[in-house]
This record gives C-alpha cells, sequence and structure tokens, in this order.
C-alpha cells in the first residue's frame, strides 16, 4: 500500500497536467489559427459583405474578439472541471 | 489543512458602494449639463466634470489606505474576481488605448485593428499560460516569483532591473496622455499638469497600495466606460437610431467611403505614407477606412498583433495583479470577465473613429458652399486640429486638415455638435482610464524596487520599513517619470509599441519556460530574460528598429525566439535544476490549497513563535 501510493498520485498528477496542457494548447492554437488565418485571407474574405460590413473586418473588428472572449469562458470552465477532478480524486485516494 | 491566514471575505457592501459611485458620476454629469443650459462657461464645466471625480478617486484612496503588507502589495487577496477584472481591463487599454489607439484607427482604419486584437489575445494568452500559476505561487512581484521558483536571489534581482524598461515606458505614456488632457481643459500648463499628475498618481499608490489601486482604480474604469458609452451611443441614436454603435456603424461606410473620396483620399500602399502607425504630431489623414494592408503589408500586421498580444501577456503590471484574488478559479475567471471587457472596448473603437471621420469630413466637403464648421474653430482653439487651403480653391482637403491623433475621442461630441458636458465627460473618461492604468504602473515598479531590490538587502521580517521603502520608491519613480517628461518628448503610442516589445522579449520567453517545462534551470531564466532584452535593446538603439512600430515589433519577435532557444539550451546544457526547484514547480501546478508564498509565511510565523515559546 505505501509503495503504491505515491504512484496513484503521480498518476493522478500526470494525468491532471497532460490534461491541462492539451486544454492549453487547444484554446491558444484555436485562437491563434483563426487570427492569422483571417489576417492570410483578408483580402478575399473582404470580398463578402456580413451585417454591411466586409467580412475581413468584421472578424478582425468583431469576429475573433467575440470567439476569443467565448474561448476564454470555455476555458475557464474546462480547467475548473479538470482541476475539481484531481481534488476528488486525491480525496478519494 | 492549511487554514487561511485571515478573513478572506471581501466587503458584502462593495456592489452597493460602486452602484452609489457610478450613480453620483452620471448625477454629476447631468447636473452639469444643467449648468450648461443655465450658462455655465465651458471652462467651469469642464472643471466639475474633471476634478470633482478626481477627488472622489483619491477619497477612496484615501479610504482604503493600510499598513499591513499583505493588503499594501496584494490588497488582501479577497478582491473579487469582476472587479480585479475592471482595474485589468483598465490597465490593458490605459489612457493609450482610449486616445492613442481610437485616434490610429481614425488614421489607418482597418490596419489598426492588429494593436486591440493583439491586447485580447495577449490577455487570453495571460490567462491560460501565466496567471493561475502566478496565483498560486502568491508572490508580491513577477521578479520575486522568478526568485522563489528558482531559488535565486541573481534571478529576482534581474527581473526586477529589466521589467523597469517596459513598466517606466507605459508609465511615462500614461502619465503624458493625462497631463495632456488635463492642460488641455484646466487652466494648467502641460508641465504643471505633469507635476500634478505625477503627484496624483503618487499619492494614490502611496496612501494604500494595491490596495487603493485596487478600489480608485475600479471606480475609474466605470467612470471611463461611462464617459465613453455616453457620447458614443448619443452619436449613434443620432445617425443610426439604434444605441449599440458597435452593431450600427457599419449603415455609416457609405457616406464615410463618399466623404473619404470628397476630401481626396485614395488607397495608398505600404511606405506611401509618412508614418505606417501614426505619430504624435498633427497629420493628414491620408488612408481610406476600409482598405486592408494599405499602410501595413500584412507580415507587418502579423508583427504588430504578435508583439502586443506576447508584451500583454508578459505584462508585469497585469501579472503583478495575479495574487489579489481568493484562489486560483477565481483569478482565471478574472481574467476572463477582463478579456470580455478588452475586448467590448475594442470592438467599441471603431466605430468612434467611423462617426468622427464620417462627421468630420462630411462638414469638410460642404465647406465651398457651407463656410468652415463651427466645430473647426473650437478645435483649432483647443489645438486638436489645424486647417488652411493651401492650394486657395475654396475647399479643405483631406491633405489640408492636420488632425491630433489623441484628439479623436475628445473632437467627436464635438464633431456631432453636442452639448459641451458631454466633450468634458469623455475628457473625464479617459483621464480616469489613463489614471488607473499609470498607479498601477507605478506602483508595479515602486513595488519590485522595495521588495525585490531592497527587500533581498534587508532582510529583518518588519512590516514597516518595507512599506517605507515602497513609498520612497513611489514618490522617488513618481518625480523621475515626470522629470522625464519635461525634458523629453514622448509620443504615447510609440513609447507604449516600445514598452509592450520589451515586455514580450523580456519575460515571455522566461515565464513560459519556468511555468511549463519543469526543467528549466535559473541559468535557463537568465538567459532567457538576457538574451530576449539584449536583442531588443540592441536593435533599438543600435539597429534602427525603433523607427516604426512595425520594425519594432519583428525585433521584439526575432528575441522572443533567441530568448526561447537560449533559455532551453542554457537549461539543458547547464546543471540540472535542483529538487527544491522540482517540487516547488509541482507544488504550482497543485490548483487547490494555500499560496505557495502564505505557506512558507505561515511557516515563518509557527517557527518565531516556538522560538519565542522556548
Amino acid at each position: 500500500m505505501t509503495t503504491q501510493m505515491p504512484e496513484t498520485e503521480h498518476a493522478v498528477r500526470d494525468r491532471h497536467q497532460l490534461r491541462t496542457l492539451a486544454v492549453a494548447i487547444t484554446t491558444l492554437s484555436a485562437v491563434l489559427c483563426a487570427v492569422i488565418g483571417t489576417i492570410v485571407y483578408a483580402l478575399s474574405l473582404n470580398r463578402l459583405w456580413f451585417l454591411h460590413y466586409p467580412l475581413g473586418f468584421y472578424l478582425l473588428a468583431q469576429g475573433l474578439l467575440i470567439f476569443a472572449v467565448v474561448v476564454g469562458f470555455w476555458y475557464v470552465r474546462v480547467q475548473e472541471r479538470i482541476d475539481h477532478t484531481r481534488s476528488v480524486t486525491e480525496e478519494i485516494g | 489543512m492549511s487554514a487561511p491566514s485571515r478573513q478572506r471575505t471581501p466587503n458584502p457592501h462593495l456592489g452597493a458602494y460602486y452602484g452609489i459611485i457610478t450613480s453620483a458620476f452620471i448625477s454629476l454629469a447631468i447636473v452639469l449639463a444643467l449648468f450648461e443650459q443655465l450658462g455655465w462657461s465651458e471652462g467651469a464645466t469642464a472643471r466639475g466634470m474633471i476634478l470633482l471625480p478626481l477627488a472622489l478617486y483619491l477619497l477612496i484612496a484615501g479610504g482604503s489606505r493600510t499598513l499591513d503588507p499583505e493588503d499594501f502589495f496584494v490588497s488582501g487577496r479577497r478582491v473579487p474576481q469582476v472587479y480585479n477584472a475592471l482595474v485589468l481591463a483598465g490597465i490593458t487599454v490605459g489612457g493609450v488605448g482610449f486616445f492613442a489607439y481610437t485616434g490610429a484607427v481614425f488614421f489607418l482604419g482597418f490596419d489598426a485593428l492588429a494593436i486591440g486584437l493583439g491586447w485580447t489575445c495577449g490577455l487570453l494568452l495571460a490567462g491560460v499560460l501565466f496567471v493561475p500559476y502566478l496565483r498560486k505561487a502568491g508572490a508580491y512581484t513577477l521578479p520575486a516569483f522568478l526568485g522563489q521558483r528558482f531559488r535565486s536571489r541573481e534571478t529576482r534581482m534581474t527581473a526586477s532591473v529589466l521589467q523597469v524598461v517596459p513598466t517606466a515606458l507605459l508609465l511615462a505614456a500614461e502619465i503624458k496622455i493625462a497631463a495632456v488632457v488635463a492642460s488641455i481643459f484646466l487652466p494648467l500648463s502641460f508641465w504643471l499638469a505633469v507635476l500634478l499628475v505625477a503627484m496624483f498618481v503618487g499619492a494614490t499608490g502611496i496612501l494604500g497600495g494595491m490596495r487603493s489601486l485596487t478600489w480608485a482604480g475600479s471606480a475609474q474604469f466605470i467612470a471611463g466606460a461611462v464617459g465613453l458609452a455616453v457620447p458614443l451611443i448619443v452619436v449613434a441614436v443620432l445617425f443610426t437610431n439604434l444605441p449599440a454603435p458597435q452593431f450600427t456603424y457599419a449603415e455609416m461606410f457609405g457616406s464615410l467611403q463618399g466623404a473619404e473620396t470628397a476630401a481626396g483620399m485614395a488607397p495608398v500602399t505600404p511606405g506611401e505614407i509618412a508614418h505606417a502607425v501614426p505619430g504624435n504630431a498633427p497629420m493628414q489623414a491620408a488612408k481610406p477606412f476600409l482598405q486592408p494592408f494599405g499602410a501595413i503589408n500584412e507580415s507587418g500586421f502579423v508583427a504588430l498583433f504578435l508583439c502586443f498580444a506576447l508584451g500583454t501577456a508578459a505584462l508585469p503590471s497585469l501579472l503583478v495583479r495575479s495574487g489579489v484574488t481568493r484562489s486560483v478559479a477565481d483569478q482565471r475567471r478574472s481574467t476572463a470577465w477582463a478579456l470580455a471587457l478588452v475586448a467590448l472596448f475594442v470592438i467599441t473603437a471603431p466605430s468612434l473613429a467611423v462617426f468622427a471621420k464620417v462627421l468630420m469630413f462630411r462638414d469638410m466637403a460642404l465647406v465651398p458652399t457651407a463656410g468652415l464648421p463651427a466645430w473647426l474653430a473650437e478645435l483649432s482653439g483647443r489645438q486638436l486640429v489645424q486647417a488652411s487651403d493651401l492650394n486657395g480653391d475654396g475647399a479643405i482637403g483631406a491633405s489640408e486638415l492636420l488632425i491630433v491623433r489623441d484628439g479623436v475621442a475628445l473632437a467627436l461630441p464635438m464633431l456631432a455638435k453636442l452639448p459641451f458636458v458631454l466633450t468634458a465627460l469623455m475628457a473625464s473618461a479617459g483621464l480616469a482610464i489613463a489614471l488607473a492604468a499609470a498607479g498601477s504602473h507605478l506602483f508595479t515598479l515602486a513595488a519590485s524596487l522595495a521588495d525585490d531590490v531592497y527587500g533581498a538587502l534587508d532582510r529583518r521580517p518588519l512590516a514597516l520599513p518595507r512599506l517605507m521603502a515602497a513609498w520612497a520608491a513611489i514618490g522617488a519613480c513618481a518625480l523621475a517619470v515626470a522629470i522625464f517628461l519635461l525634458i523629453a518628448e514622448v509620443d504615447a503610442l510609440h513609447v507604449a509599441v516600445t514598452a509592450f516589445a520589451f515586455a514580450a522579449a523580456t519575460f515571455f520567453p522566461v515565464l513560459l519556460l519556468a511555468l511549463w517545462w519543469p526543467r528549466c534551470t535559473m541559468w535557463g531564466a537568465l538567459a532567457g530574460m538576457g538574451t530576449g532584452f539584449v536583442i531588443l535593446f540592441l536593435a533599438v538603439a543600435l539597429g534602427g528598429a525603433a523607427d516604426t512600430a512595425v520594425s519594432t515589433s519583428v525585433a521584439s519577435l526575432v528575441a522572443v525566439i533567441l530568448g526561447l532557444g537560449a533559455g532551453v539550451g542554457a537549461s539543458l546544457y547547464g546543471p540540472a535544476p535542483a529538487a527544491s526547484d522540482i517540487a516547488y514547480y509541482e507544488e504550482l501546478r497543485r490548483p487547490e490549497g494555500e499560496a505557495i508564498f502564505d505557506q512558507a509565511q505561515q511557516r515563518a510565523a509557527a517557527a518565531s513563535a516556538r522560538e519565542t515559546d522556548d
């Protein structure tokens, strides 16, 4: 039992860190890829119109900011769930 | 196991207090609007609208005075998440965002969006990569965290010295903006305004440190938001019939393109106009608003965006607030709220610029038939605009109308022929945001000098000497920046670009490695910080990278990459990290429990009590 405990703790810790890393990479790559992609294709997107705005302009002025806020709150929710899982698992263990 | 060292319950009446403060600010504007209609002069209205809120902020700061180090440095770790978000948003946007960014959007249109996008994404980066872990560490300053992470006084001192550059530059930019606004609307010369603003910011910091900055800063942000929203909503209702300028200004694009064409604006190419990012001096609006990549090409846009994003993420003035909420989860949520508030401002800024540009150039197109508009004399009198018919054709085109970048926000209510009280409200709002940001930059600078430099020299566990050192540092830094502004010509936006570039180059690599790579060592941290800073310093001081905002941004990105490389290399090829460093790293990533710094304080206090008993 005493030899197994640290391994269990390490497993919980490693799972928590892996999931934290995965959600951080997902969050940041989603937003950064969207921003870079929009900048690269802004001229093409500007040929389309959305709510009276050229689409490329709209995305850089509003759309991506709203997307970043939504992703930010989604990240908070997911990370809190990951942290809660670790706390509960450690308490049970 | 470990009980909190103190009751971390926020004041339950905070909502009522800030409701009263908001109501008082709105009531003041209404009362002054009535007095203006009764014949009060513009000067008296401006003095009332600017000075009375300043007295209120000072009163709040005085009411939050403290001699407790935990209150002074981290606001007692009991700030509710939304109130901390208000201050974080105020620091990110600042007077630079309120006046210089809106002006940059006016001049550059599409191309200036890189800056606002960078601020927003930078807060997201900070919230995901750094803030929760810094809250868990619980250090009072960013250099103190690095010192604790690597058990190294050298790392702490180095970080403390290196953070002076970005923080002092931003402090200078914010004080400059606040002093310019004060000197326009109050009977003060610019030099006197600089001294008075520096004294005001210093007094706010000295009274209660982080605590007074938090509570005065929250009120300042609310005043800033109300003061920006009210004139803009009035203009939006007048011209689009809807009180949502962010979503209705697209209806003005047709009028905007007509007015720009009538004023003689034609599409430009990068390098064609003198400054890619507009400077301090009055200049002509040469670029059509919607034209993409006219002043800055795609790669420059990406570089500017990344520079602001990485700089915001690693900005010491923002990260120093990572210890003020009750828990790691609260701090994370607080950053998300700040992200939402900054995004709202960034979404709003283009609407202000579009309304101002349409109103300005539509009226100028009518000059040959209707004569000079009334606002021209008013704006010229306040030195926000210069117009002259250079070619003698009886019309004033875009090239003959020189506009001060930082005056665009102030000009909007005058352009829309609104009562003067709304111009004073806009000035009061921008001044409040600038003061909130300046206070935080000043505190960051001074707290680091007191806690990281003086604290490392004087190891006595006494509160008063540390507080006295902090008071002296706040006073000295405020005075030094005021003197700097009196002798140097500072362009707030260019200084801000340089400051964000230095923050990115110096602190982004080291924070990323320290918080996400257990193998990072003290030598890696020193190499990462030093390389990033030195590369950017050489590029700016010797390589001419300071000439344009885009070249500064590119240099900062190169410095970030080289700093990361140096940090990884020095960590891999130097000695392996000590077991205590790994243990600290693992504890940092445990979301539960007290801050590591507080745990250490409690252990030290318990040991001291045992020694006394023995």
